[in-house]
């Protein structure tokens, strides 16, 4: 196919793409919140459990420290209890043991007190108790001291009596009932703890369920819209597999369309120029026979001069001497232009009809030799004609030749005369297609004209050369067919650049 | 009378311009057979097969054939002639404007015995039907029906 189907394709898909393009935008943008949404549950889940933790460590080394206080009073008890038989043993027996033991138990005592004062100091009253302790046992050992002292001394009986009717019995009472009392608080004080540590750890869990239960919810919708867009994603696909196959056959038809309306106009071209030469051939033929009858009227008016010259008016002199051969000659010139139009246009539909042969074209070569047909004018001009190495492309010998006969030979015909030709043919490949530029620097062409000068009949510049104004025409219709583009690039005085851009390849169904 | 004498020329064409041209021309060329001429493609062919006095029965002929007819093809008329037992030796001579080759194939491979141009420029037309002239005047044209 020759001819190019104009691609007005675009304006079919475009609003399909579009319509697709925004739902894709749209889904894209739920997935992305719904992500997001995840991400925020999972971060806020996991901040949450880290506090958890956090608060359970906190609890945890709350209750270590409720069961360290417990243990101190517990331990505390003992030494008081110990300290007491101790000193009572000592009393009774007066054994340095019993001294002993009570040394140690006041020793631990030393250590405990100050202990349990510094592990309570967080909570004011059981520090205060702490503190009470601590000075009912300093009064209990003040005691003991000053009766054991007694014993030491030998006082026995004193110290007996003095044993009876001191305030021990009370102080230990009070000891043990203050340390139960502690014990108590720090039991209800590790309840309370051990609940809210639970608490705590429940209502974790419960945040913890919630976010897990999130995330799967939104696993879920993120598998639904994912599903979806899919599905949207398959359906435009589908949708734009038909709309090309669509399109291919709208091509195909387009371009068979165009091709029968090419054929219409090679015929109209064709049936034209026929019945117009017909016309013009009895023009002709009856416009010599006017000619061929004014030679024996030539004669009558010189016979009639002669024997009856009042009977010959100027006005016949003059019809016969110039008018009739002057308007014969008028007919006869447009009649012979006629005919070289009508010509043209054969030529040109001709051109259009005949069967292209494809095959590989060394344009070097080729383009060497349409220029060899043309060194004999360029050379009597002084000119020189350069061919760089040019591109090989694959497509029809003859339309290739004439394109380029044609545009060298024009750049020969529109020289200019006060500076030596010169013609130069360079050629690349840009993409699928070939670029050949022709340049000269003659005598240019004004911008204005550029169009015109490839239309039928139409030229440009100062008519000094013969021609009908068919060369470009033609070269163009030959470039169309070959399915490749010519432009033109030139001022006026400043020499003319025909470019080229044909198929590297040239297909033909 | 020498037998070429005898010989009818059938002229087929549509306009009456190129048929006086046509005509003139054979006879300054010196040519005096009888000319038939018709301008259309039906009583063209009523003539040339009508027994009474068309040449399947009155004798030889020469046939000038326009292929441009308002009514048919000269395709058309070459074909029935050509395909025709007593006209197939009939002489026929394509004189057109269609110059284009594949006419020109057909007309030949149909049994064309010559394919003329008319040419727009008038004395190479003049020329054309003189030469055309004197060829008729040499040429033997076959017995009808032999």
């Amino acid at each position: 196919m020759s001819e190019r189907a104009a691609p007005a394709e675009g304006a079919v898909s475009a609003p399909v793409a579009e319509s697709s393009g925004a739902g894709v935008r749209r889904i894209g943008g739920i997935i992305t919140a719904l992500i997001a949404v995840g991400l925020l549950a999972l971060l806020a889940g996991g901040a949450l459990a880290i506090t958890a933790l956090r608060a359970g460590e906190a609890q945890a080394e709350l209750v270590r420290h409720t069961r360290d206080v417990e243990a101190l009073i517990a331990s505390i008890g003992i030494q008081v209890e110990r300290s007491e038989g101790a000193r009572r043993g000592y009393l009774i027996q007066r054994d340095p043991r019993f001294r002993d033991s009570w040394d140690l138990a006041v020793r631990r005592l030393a250590d405990e007190l100050p202990r349990l004062e510094a592990l309570v100091g967080d909570n004011e009253r059981q520090a205060e108790r702490a503190r009470a302790l601590g000075a009912m046992v300093s009064d209990l050992q003040q005691i003991d001291r000053q009766s054991m002292a007694a014993i030491d001394m030998g006082l026995v009986q004193q110290a007996l009596s003095a044993f009876a009717s001191d305030r021990s019995a009370d102080l230990l009472r009070s000891i043990r009932a203050l340390r139960l009392e502690m014990a108590d608080v720090e039991a209800r004080l590790l309840e309370l703890r051990d609940r809210e540590r639970i608490e705590t750890l429940n209502s974790s869990y419960a945040i913890l369920a919630f976010c897990a239960l999130l995330v799967l919810a939104i696993i879920a919708a993120t598998i639904l819209v994912i599903r979806r867009y899919t599905a949207e994603l398959a359906r435009s696909r589908d949708s734009l597999h038909r709309l090309n196959t669509d399109l291919e056959g709208v091509v195909g038809e387009r371009t068979n369309e165009l091709q029968r309306a090419n054929d219409e106009i090679q015929r109209f071209a064709y049936i034209v120029s026929h019945d117009l030469r017909s016309p013009l051939v009895n023009v002709m033929g009856f416009t010599a026979e006017l000619e061929s009858a004014r030679q024996p009227l030539e004669n009558l008016v010189a016979a009639v001069e002669v024997r009856a010259p009042d009977l010959i008016t100027p006005e016949v002199r003059l019809a016969v001497a110039e008018d009739l051969p002057e308007a014969v000659r008028f007919i006869r010139a447009s009649t012979e232009k006629m005919d070289r139009l009508i010509n043209a246009i054969l030529k040109l539909s001709r051109d259009g009809r005949r069967a292209l042969a494809i095959e590989k074209l060394a344009m070097s070569a080729v383009v060497e030799a349409a220029a060899d047909a043309l060194r004999h004018p360029i050379d009597d001009a002084g000119g020189e004609l350069v061919v760089d190495k040019l591109p090989d492309i694959i497509s029809d010998r003859v339309s290739i030749e004439q394109i380029f006969s044609n545009l060298i030979e024009n750049a020969v015909k529109y020289r200019k005369p006060e500076r030596p030709l010169r013609i130069q043919v360079s050629g690349r490949v840009a993409g699928q297609r070939a670029i050949f530029e022709i340049a000269d620097n003659g005598r240019g062409i004004d911008p204005k004209d550029h169009e015109r000068v490839f239309d039928l009949f139409r030229r440009s510049g100062t008519q000094d050369q013969p021609g009908e104004g068919i060369g470009l025409a033609h070269v163009r219709t030959v470039v169309w067919r070959l399915g490749g583009s010519i432009e033109l690039d030139s001022a006026l005085d400043d020499g003319a650049t025909f470019r080229l851009s044909l198929p590297l390849r040239l297909d033909v169904e | 009378m020498p037998e070429s004498q005898a010989v009818t020329i059938v002229m087929i064409e549509d306009d009456e311009g190129h048929a006086r041209l046509i005509q003139k021309n054979l006879q300054r060329a010196g040519i005096s057979n009888a000319v038939r001429h018709f301008t259309d493609g039906t009583t063209a062919l009523a003539y040339l097969f009508d027994p009474a006095d068309g040449p399947t029965v009155a004798g030889p002929a020469l046939l000038l054939l326009d292929l441009n007819l308002p009514d048919m093809s000269g395709i058309d008329i070459l074909a029935k002639i050509k395909g025709d037992e007593r006209l197939h030796r009939t002489p026929v001579v394509v004189l057109t404007t269609t110059d284009d080759q594949r006419e020109i194939d057909r007309c030949y491979d149909l049994g064309a015995n010559v394919y003329i141009t008319k040419p727009v420029n008038y004395e190479n037309f003049a020329d054309a039907i003189r030469q055309l002239g004197l060829f008729l005047s040499v040429i033997k044209v076959p017995e009808a029906g032999a």
